[in-house]
């Protein structure tokens, strides 16, 4: 059965802290819960759970595609265009480590901006559910939950301190 | 070390949104006079486009001269985005906060006008990607990675691509603001650029880590750019003068100097076109202060190098050319206006703390480190040239023509209004970054009095 | 309380250690008194190592006297390594002082410490000066310069002698007063608890201070003012050094990057020795309670940062070098990097630059205690293999009244003499800081002190995290 989101809006950022407790508590998963804010809060300011990544590996694949571009690019035009300049070498490495080392660079930080993309998920094709109440500072509380479970969890976000709560329909029919 | 009254959300986005929500009286009027000018520096490029570069007053041997100086000048503006956000963003430095995003889109608009220059100045604009881009596969023909310049774009590109790239995404969370803000027409573009940002712990945790890789990450590569830019003129021997071993980290400590007083005089002026004196604080303009007094010191110490091992080698033609820098009129005049509006005079206008939170002497200190700046290039550029000895027969003086100065005040036109566009379309200052720098605010009792702190994640 | 099995703790328990104020002062003072037994075998076998060195040293000057400078290049070499590394170490202290940077707090005294060492760099830059060879050639043969190149330019009456022994004493001078003011607050506690000798010592040199607001103030002030003179002063004394004592006795070799790329190389292993110093009074000095892993973990990225300055600068004079191709140019690249001293450039680039590279590459190994010592221990192998290289070199290049470098000579291996000099006064240099560590505390007691007041881990919402003050 698809889970369904339920989004509660919570004026104090620790009442919606609370409100995860609570979720916990009555049995649901952390992965079926998130804080949407209109800030960056420290890492487990609301003991959401810890996200896991792979982020670090972007930038060192990058670097290496961008290593050997700038390897190919470099040796294989100045062999294919052999014109001596200055009494310096036709594969001069000095002046091919700086293209390649700005090679590296590009690769290393397109990586970077494809896998932060990759791993926030972005872009993402449907808001979902959401409520433009959260960039003016309220803390969204967003689960997902099965249907029978919508009555029980509603009223978990509402006694935490949620100052609304949404449901899908309400929210199709504000889009 | 913070001071101004505690922010709402709701009213930091109102207040840091209005440029773009509610359009400035002046906004029009500023944009016709600033297209005026760029048009006029269009125009006259193309004067010299379909007249040649004769218009010009390039001569031999000097053979560089306005367009290139503000080519330099216009990269080392560039090099304040990077090491403001970077650098104080991985030394955790809270008040970076306000300044971050102008510098940052500062150093895109001023790179892409400095871009411009040595493409004109090449005469046959159109001529230069052959110089430059490895396209050419049905004849075989390459260009030279053996010259530094080709070594310039390669960097010139690499900066400008990360640099966009770095605003773009740390612009994706405000542009949701902007979404949520808006109607109509806007709020359909402004969605479309949202990228559905939600706002979720993953997301603001990667937008986090992002800012912190990519500063890593870029922060080399602005530290080539300048380099390479110094390279165009340190790996020539026949210009004595220009090849010395500093011109690296000379040119970079420099770049930094102009740029981040350029970034002082943008913030300034966005404080008071816009009111954001609850952002850009006097405190934040005092902290850039400081820290300009160690930069420019420091660039003192390499221009002393500089000068010093210039001389130290005692060779005619390095010795001619510093002649004519220090003794020859106009040439030693203009030398002593640049030590003082470069270094002596705004140095001592940062040293007392009421002076640095004076706004007006603030925009003074910072104007003239730029035209000290400008000048510095030329200084560099126009007289090393001028005695350039080996392969020359003639030593020759320059005057710039009327296309090249109309040129030059052009680009300065044509940044002003990028920066204002941008102003209008999207916020300079990163809304969750003063957001989050809100509730991080807390304080420490000591005895009777109450101490700012911040809550550290790490 | 369920919600605190769930307290997020972004960094391991020993990242920030919370001191007692109450019991801080007393602590580390009778520390200073009586030192751990580890303390005594150290000073032991530095004292014999700095014997052997004072040895060496006779022996040299009984053999090739003070003429020539060229038997003088490994004496040279070791003086610079100790002058690079404690002429800067002060300034680690002023830099993070000045930042306002807290985690630089269980470090300042270790690097002010240095200061000390002051004295033995002036004794050392005696005989120096007296093989510096004189500006004016005594006799011109063929093509040879009249006045060497050298940055004084003949110039003004006492040079070089007299302007670089004041650069020397006075930066000692200045160093010494900086620890002083710095150490006052300390020592005026420490004359409480002190007896006989001590006592009287501790009360001479604590002076008057009894820690009213007024003298706190002055000694900020006084810390700051002589902080920024003490950095200019260093500047320009590492820039007399490098060029006088390493590029005027190359015939030919112009490079104004060389000072400054001295000056990082000075930065970076003086930080360097400072970790290391910290490190071992956390593991074995049984100080684990003062110094938590932060000082490391902070202090690793600026090392990190050092390390690829360093290389920056090499490489902007190295391209610069290769590309002009002139032939003074490719001799001293040949001499300098690839082929007179061809290894001794391989193990500078090696452990100055690629091994600290990608030790302090990875933030996990940044994050402990021992990632950062680790990187230093090959940065000053990799600094002393710079001084070597470079002065050594500079000393047994040839006739420093050439116009050019025309050949490139061969290598100077260090004889027996040479390597007493070098172990010996290294050796010695630790035995005067570890005698200097006996009179003052090796934590600064008031900066520790002072530290407890601004840092604190409090809850915010369901984590718990650092909580920094900054009071102005």
């Amino acid at each position: 059965m698809p889970k369904l989101p339920v989004l509660g809006l919570f004026q104090d950022a620790n009442n919606a802290a609370d409100a995860g407790d609570a979720l916990r508590q009555a049995g649901i998963s952390d992965k079926d819960y998130d804080f949407l804010t209109d800030a960056p809060y420290p890492e487990g300011a609301f003991g959401e759970r810890v996200e896991h990544h792979r982020l670090y590996i972007f930038p060192f694949i990058g670097a290496v595609l961008g290593l050997t571009s700038g390897v190919l690019l470099t040796s294989m035009t100045q062999m294919a265009y052999p014109l001596v300049q200055g009494g310096k070498p036709i594969l001069s490495l000095p002046p091919m480590a700086i293209i390649c080392y700005e090679g590296t660079m590009l690769g290393a930080i397109l990586f970077t901006i494809l896998g932060i993309m990759f791993e926030s998920r972005l872009p993402s094709p449907k808001l979902g559910l959401y409520d433009t109440r959260i960039t003016d500072g309220y803390i969204g509380v967003l689960v997902q939950c099965d249907e029978a479970q919508l009555g029980r969890v509603s009223g978990i976000l509402t006694q935490a301190g949620a100052v609304d709560v949404k449901r899908q329909a309400a929210a199709a029919a504000t889009a | 070390m913070q001071e101004g009254r505690a922010l709402t959300p709701t009213q930091i986005n109102r207040d840091l949104l209005r440029p773009i929500l509610e359009q400035p009286k002046w906004f029009w009027p500023a944009v016709f006079v600033l297209s005026l000018i760029v048009l006029v520096g269009v125009s006259v490029a193309g004067y010299m486009i379909n007249r040649g570069l004769g218009v010009t007053g390039l001569n031999r041997p000097v053979a560089w001269a306005f367009m290139i100086t503000n080519f330099v000048f216009w990269i080392g503006i560039s090099h304040a985005g990077v090491m403001l956000s970077a650098i104080l963003r991985l030394a955790k430095a809270e008040w970076r906060r306000p300044a971050t995003r102008a510098a940052e889109v500062l150093t895109i608009f001023a790179l892409s006008t400095a871009l411009t220059m040595p493409i004109m100045h090449t005469g046959r604009p159109w001529r230069a990607i052959y110089w430059l881009f490895p396209y050419d596969f049905a004849r075989g023909v390459w260009p030279s990675v053996r010259s530094p310049l080709v070594w310039d774009p390669s960097a010139i590109m690499t900066y400008l691509t990360s640099s966009t790239l770095f605003v773009l995404i740390a612009l994706v969370p405000d542009i949701a603001v902007l979404r949520d803000h808006t109607t109509g027409v806007a709020h359909r573009i402004y969605s479309l650029l949202s990228l559905g940002w939600q706002g979720n712990a993953r997301q603001w945790k990667f937008q986090v880590v992002a800012g912190v890789l990519l500063s890593a990450l870029i922060l080399p590569v602005f530290v080539s750019v300048h380099s390479i830019v110094s390279w165009d003129f340190g790996m020539s021997v026949t210009v004595k003068a220009w090849h010395s071993t500093t011109f690296a980290p000379y040119f970079v400590i420099g770049a930094v100097h102009s740029g981040v007083s350029a970034v002082v005089f943008v913030m300034i002026i966005l404080r008071q076109i816009y009111g954001w004196q609850d952002y850009i604080r006097k405190e934040h303009i005092d902290a850039l202060g400081r820290l300009l007094i160690v930069v420019a010191t420091a660039w003192f110490y390499f221009l002393c190098m500089e000068i010093i091992f210039g001389i130290y080698g005692r060779e005619a033609d390095e010795l001619a050319m510093r002649e004519m820098q220090f003794l020859q009129y106009p040439w030693n005049v203009l030398m002593i206006i640049f030590a003082g509006i470069t270094y002596f005079l705004p140095v001592a206008l940062w040293l007392p703390r009421t002076f640095r939170r004076n706004l007006w002497i603030m925009s003074f200190a910072c104007i003239s480190v730029n035209v000290g700046m400008w000048l510095e290039r030329y200084l560099i550029i126009v007289p090393g040239l001028a005695r350039k000895q080996v392969f020359t027969f003639t030593w020759q003086t320059y005057m710039p023509s009327w296309v090249e100065l109309t040129l030059v005040l052009s680009t300065f036109g044509l940044v002003s209004l990028l920066l204002l566009l941008f102003s209008r379309v999207f916020p300079l200052i990163p809304l969750y970054d003063i957001k989050e720098g809100e509730f991080l605010r807390t304080s420490v009792q000591v005895g009777r009095r109450t101490v700012p702190a911040t809550i550290r994640e790490d | 309380m369920a919600e605190h099995a769930h307290h997020h703790q972004p960094y391991p328990d020993d990242m920030w250690v919370f001191p007692r104020r109450e019991t801080a002062a007393q602590d580390l003072v009778s520390r200073t008194i009586a030192p751990i037994s580890r303390y005594r075998i150290a000073l032991i076998i530095t004292g014999v190592l700095l014997a052997l060195g004072v040895v060496g040293f006779i022996a040299r000057a009984a053999t090739d006297g003070f003429d020539d400078h060229a038997p003088w290049g490994y004496y040279m070499a070791v003086f610079s390594f100790l002058f690079m590394i404690t002429g800067a170490a002060p300034l680690v202290a002023v830099g993070f002082r000045f930042t306002k940077s807290h985690w630089r707090r269980p470090l300042s005294r270790i690097s002010e410490l240095f200061a000390v060492l002051g004295v033995l760099n002036v004794l050392m830059f005696i005989p120096l000066l007296m093989v510096l060879p004189p500006l004016k050639n005594p006799e011109v043969v063929g093509h040879q310069l009249e006045i060497r190149r050298s940055i004084w330019f003949g110039g003004p009456i006492g040079s070089p002698y007299w302007w670089d022994m004041l650069g020397v004493v006075g930066l000692a001078v200045l160093g010494m007063a900086i620890l002083w003011l710095s150490a006052m607050p300390d020592l005026a506690g420490a004359k409480l608890t002190a007896t006989g000798f001590r006592r009287k010592l501790y009360g001479l040199l604590a002076g008057r201070w009894y820690g009213s607001k007024r003298q706190w103030n002055i000694q900020k002030a006084g810390l700051a003012m002589l902080g920024a003179f003490y950095f200019m002063f260093l500047l320009f004394v590492q820039f007399i050094v490098a060029s006088e004592f390493g590029m005027a006795l190359v015939p030919g070799w112009k490079d104004s990057i060389f000072p400054p790329l001295y000056t990082i190389v000075s930065f970076q292993s003086s930080l360097a020795t400072i970790l290391l110093v910290l490190f071992i009074l956390r593991k074995w000095g049984g100080y684990e309670q003062y110094i938590g892993v932060s000082p490391f973990w902070s202090a690793s990225k600026i090392l990190f940062a050092l390390t690829m300055l360093w290389t920056y600068h090499l490489w902007a004079f190295f391209i610069t070098f290769w590309y002009g191709r002139l032939q003074v140019e490719q001799n001293i690249l040949k001499y300098f990097l690839f082929e007179s001293y061809g290894w001794v450039f391989f193990v500078n680039v090696v452990f100055s630059f690629f091994t600290p590279f990608f030790i302090l590459l990875w933030n996990p190994v940044r994050k402990k205690a021992w990632g950062a010592p680790l990187a230093a221990c090959f940065i000053l192998v990799g600094t002393l293999a710079f001084n070597i290289r470079i002065f050594v070199g500079a000393f047994n290049a040839g006739h420093t009244f050439d116009h050019f470098l025309e050949t490139v000579p061969p290598p100077a291996w260090p004889d027996l003499w040479d390597i007493f000099m070098v172990g010996g006064f290294i050796g010695g240099a630790v035995f005067i800081y570890l005698l200097a560590a006996r009179v003052f505390p090796i934590l600064s007691v008031w900066e520790i002190k002072e530290g407890a007041l601004y840092q604190k881990m409090e809850n915010f919402m369901h984590g718990r995290y650092m909580v920094l003050a900054k009071p102005e």
